[in-house]
C-alpha cells in the first residue's frame, strides 16, 4: 500500500513537472487554467498512534492530491472546479471529493457573489488547509484545524456574498464574507470514523445539514497586520445503523442523531513583515446533540488556540514554531449519561492536547518543498470530537505524552 | 601604483552598479488601448495586480500581465506591490487553489509583454522605460490618490546653472518621484524637460522630505526654471 502511495505521488510529481509549462490554454477565446498539487507525508510517533495512522511503527499513509480547472466566462463571471483525494490512515481512503465547484460573479469591489460548492471561510486557513505549500508547517495547528475534521468544515453547498469596504480616514479595509448552504460530511471523515470505533459502534452513512455564517476581517492601516472574526451556525442530522448496546439482541437497527445547538466561532490575528510571519487564532466549537435515536444527549465544548511564528532565514529555508492548545469537556445525558460521567477536568490528559512544534521548510524550487517537523504533545484528548487520537487505533490504551516526527513533501503547479 | 590601478576598476564597478540600479528602477506601466484612463493611483494598480479589482473606477475591465523574473519585474514588485517574488507566487497560488483568482500571464521579455498587451483587451503590464510602447498606451501612476495627500515638509530649491541662466535657457522639468513610507525621496526619474536642468532639479528633489504614510507613493513633480527672471 505504501509503495502504491509513493508511486502515485511520484507520478503526480513527474506529471506536475512536465505540465509546469502547460498549465493554460485558450478555449473559445477564453483562457483556461489547470493547476494541481500533491503531497506525501511520513509520520513516526514514539507512543500513541496518531491521526488514524499506525504511526508508532512509522506510517507513510499520508497522501493527498488535487487539481482544478477554471476560466472566465465573461469579464465578471468566473467558473471552476477542483477535485481532491486523500488517504490519511483510515481517513479519505482514496475516495475523491469535489473540493469546490462554483461560479463567481463580481458586481462591485464591495459586493460579489459565488455559488455552488464553495470553500468555507473560517479564520485564517480553513479554506486553504489542503494546500500545505502555502504554509510553513507540515501540519497546521490541530487544535484549530484538525485534519480529521477536514471533510466536515472545508466547504458548503450554497452561496457567499463577499466584498471589500475601504474605511474612512485611512483606517484600512474591511473584508466580509456572508454565506449559507448545506454541509455534507464524508463517510470517510473523522467523525464517522470515531463513531465506528467506539464501544457502541455506529455506522454513520450520512451526516450534515444547513449551515450559515460570516467572516469579517480588518486589514489594518499598519501594513501586514490583520485581525478577524468568524462565526458558523449549523444544524446536523446523522443517519446510519447500529446495534443498541442496551439491547444487543435487537440486532442492527436504523440510527439517527441530530444537533440542537451547533456553533463555532473563531478570533484571529496575523502579522507579517518581510521574512517574519506571526499568526494566532482561537476557536471554540460547541455541540449540543440528541444521540442514539433520542435515548441520549451529549454536549461537547471544544476550545483550541495557537500562536505560531515563522521566519525565512534564507531564500530556500524557512524555520517555524507553534504552540497549539486544545481542550474538550463533555456532558452526557440519558443512557449515555449512565455509562459515561461528565468530563470537565481539562488538566487531565484525556481532555487536552498541548502540542509544541518546531518545523523547517526547505524549498527545493518554487514548486517543490520538503518539511521536517517535530511535535511534542502532552495529552491525547480522546473525546467524541475528532482530535487525532482514537481508542480504536490504540487498543492497549493511551500513553499521556506523544512525540512525533512528521516529514512531508509537496508539489504544486 | 596599486591604488591607481584600482581606481578605474572601482569607477567602472560604480558605473555598472549605477546602471543596474537605474535599469531596475526604470519601469513604465502600459495598457491595452481599451483601457480608457491615462492615470491610475499606485494603490489602484496594486489592487489590479493582486486581482482585488477586475475593473477600474470607470468600469474598464483590466487583466494584469507579468514579466518573467528579472530587473524589470523586481523593480515593479518593489515599487508598486511591495512584496517579494516568492510571496507574490504564494499569493496567486492561494487564489488559484481556492478558486478565487487566476495566475496572470507571465511573459519572457519587454517585447512579448508589449505584443500581448497590444492585442489583449484590458491587459495592463509593465516594461522597462526604454522599451518601445508601440501599439499600447503608457499609464501614468501615482499622483491621483497617494502623493497628492502627502505634504511636503522640507523643500530644497534647485540650482539654476549659471551658464544656462545667462543664455536664457529654461523651461519646465517634469520628474517622477518615488517617496518612501517614511517620507524620504527614494528615486527621481526625468520625464521631460532640459536634461541639464533635470539633473539639477533631481539633485534638489532628492533632498525633499514628505510626511510619512503607510506605503510608498509616486508623485509627478514639475519645476519651472524661468530664464527671463
Amino acid at each position: 500500500m505504501h509503495r502504491r502511495s509513493f508511486g502515485l505521488v511520484l507520478a503526480c510529481l513527474c506529471v506536475g513537472q512536465v505540465t509546469l509549462q502547460a498549465q493554460d490554454f485558450n478555449l473559445f477565446d477564453r483562457n483556461v487554467q489547470i493547476h494541481g498539487f500533491a503531497s506525501q507525508g511520513f509520520v513516526y510517533t514514539n507512543t500513541n498512534n496518531w491521526l488514524t495512522m499506525n504511526t508508532s511503527q512509522g506510517s507513510a499513509a499520508f497522501t493527498d492530491f488535487g487539481f482544478n480547472v477554471s476560466t472566465s466566462v465573461t469579464d465578471k463571471l468566473r467558473v471552476g472546479a477542483q477535485a481532491y483525494d486523500h488517504n490519511i490512515g483510515n481517513l479519505g481512503e482514496w475516495h475523491p471529493i469535489l473540493d469546490w465547484a462554483y461560479a463567481d460573479y463580481r458586481f462591485k469591489p464591495w459586493l460579489s457573489f459565488r455559488g455552488g460548492k464553495v470553500m468555507t471561510v473560517i479564520g485564517l486557513y480553513n479554506d486553504t488547509q489542503d494546500f500545505e505549500f502555502l504554509n510553513a508547517f507540515a501540519l497546521l495547528p490541530q487544535s484549530v484545524y484538525p485534519i480529521d475534521m477536514h471533510d466536515a468544515n472545508i466547504a458548503h453547498e450554497g452561496g457567499d456574498l463577499y466584498g471589500d469596504i475601504p474605511l474612512v480616514r485611512r483606517s484600512g479595509t474591511l473584508s466580509y464574507t456572508v454565506y449559507g448552504g448545506e454541509r455534507r460530511d464524508s463517510y470517510y471523515g473523522g467523525y464517522p470514523y470515531a463513531l465506528r470505533e467506539t464501544v457502541a459502534p455506529v455506522n454513520l452513512t450520512s451526516n450534515g445539514g444547513p449551515q450559515y455564517g460570516a467572516d469579517l476581517r480588518w486589514y489594518t492601516p499598519l501594513r501586514g497586520l490583520l485581525a478577524g472574526i468568524s462565526r458558523v451556525n449549523q444544524h446536523d442530522e446523522g443517519k446510519g445503523t447500529f446495534v443498541p448496546f442496551w439491547d444487543p439482541a435487537a440486532g442492527k437497527i436504523p440510527y439517527w442523531e441530530h444537533t440542537k445547538q451547533y456553533w463555532l466561532h473563531q478570533y484571529y490575528g496575523q502579522y507579517s513583515k518581510g521574512s517574519l510571519h506571526l499568526d494566532s487564532e482561537y476557536r471554540r466549537t460547541y455541540i449540543n446533540a440528541v444521540d442514539f435515536n433520542g435515548t441520549s444527549t451529549g454536549q461537547a465544548d471544544v476550545r483550541g488556540w495557537y500562536v505560531s511564528g515563522s521566519y525565512r532565514v534564507a531564500k530556500r529555508l524557512q524555520l517555524g514554531s507553534y504552540y497549539s492548545h486544545y481542550t474538550i469537556t463533555t456532558h452526557y445525558g440519558g443512557i449515555l449519561g449512565m455509562a459515561f460521567p461528565p468530563r470537565v477536568g481539562t488538566s487531565l490528559p484525556e481532555n487536552h492536547i498541548y502540542d509544541k512544534v518546531v518545523s523547517a521548510r526547505i524549498d527545493l524550487n518554487r514548486f517543490w518543498n520538503v518539511k521536517l517537523e517535530g511535535h511534542f504533545m502532552d495529552g491525547y484528548g480522546d473525546g467524541p470530537y475528532p482530535d487525532g487520537f482514537y481508542p480504536g487505533d490504540n487498543p492497549a490504551g493511551f500513553k499521556p505524552n506523544t512525540n512525533a516526527l512528521v516529514v512531508r513533501t509537496g508539489l504544486n503547479f | 601604483m596599486k591604488k591607481q590601478r584600482l581606481l578605474p576598476l572601482v569607477a567602472a564597478g560604480l558605473m555598472i552598479f549605477a546602471s543596474v540600479d537605474s535599469v531596475a528602477r526604470d519601469v513604465k506601466v502600459i495598457a491595452n488601448a481599451s483601457v480608457k484612463v491615462d492615470t491610475i493611483s499606485a494603490a489602484e494598480l496594486k489592487r489590479v495586480f493582486l486581482e482585488e479589482r477586475i475593473s477600474l473606477g470607470d468600469g474598464t475591465h483590466v487583466e494584469p500581465v507579468l514579466e518573467k523574473d528579472g530587473p524589470v519585474h523586481e523593480a515593479f514588485l518593489q515599487e508598486y506591490l511591495g512584496i517579494s517574488e516568492d510571496d507574490l507566487h504564494m499569493y496567486y497560488r492561494a487564489l488559484v487553489f481556492t478558486g478565487r483568482g487566476f495566475t496572470p500571464k507571465v511573459l519572457g521579455s519587454d517585447a512579448e509583454v508589449v505584443a500581448y498587451v497590444a492585442r489583449t483587451r484590458g491587459a495592463i503590464g509593465y516594461v522597462s522605460s526604454a522599451a518601445s510602447a508601440e501599439g499600447v498606451k503608457t499609464i501614468t501612476i501615482g499622483v491621483a490618490s497617494g502623493a497628492s495627500e502627502r505634504k511636503l515638509i522640507t523643500r530644497v530649491e534647485p540650482d539654476y546653472p549659471e551658464t544656462l541662466k545667462r543664455l536664457n535657457i529654461g523651461g519646465t522639468v517634469r520628474l517622477r518621484v518615488s517617496i518612501s513610507a517614511n517620507g524620504n525621496v527614494e528615486n527621481v526619474q526625468l520625464l521631460g524637460g532640459n536634461p541639464i536642468l533635470g539633473e539639477s532639479a533631481a539633485a534638489a528633489v532628492k533632498q525633499w522630505v514628505y510626511t510619512a504614510c503607510r506605503s510608498r507613493t509616486i508623485a509627478e513633480v514639475s519645476i519651472l526654471f524661468d530664464g527671463q527672471r
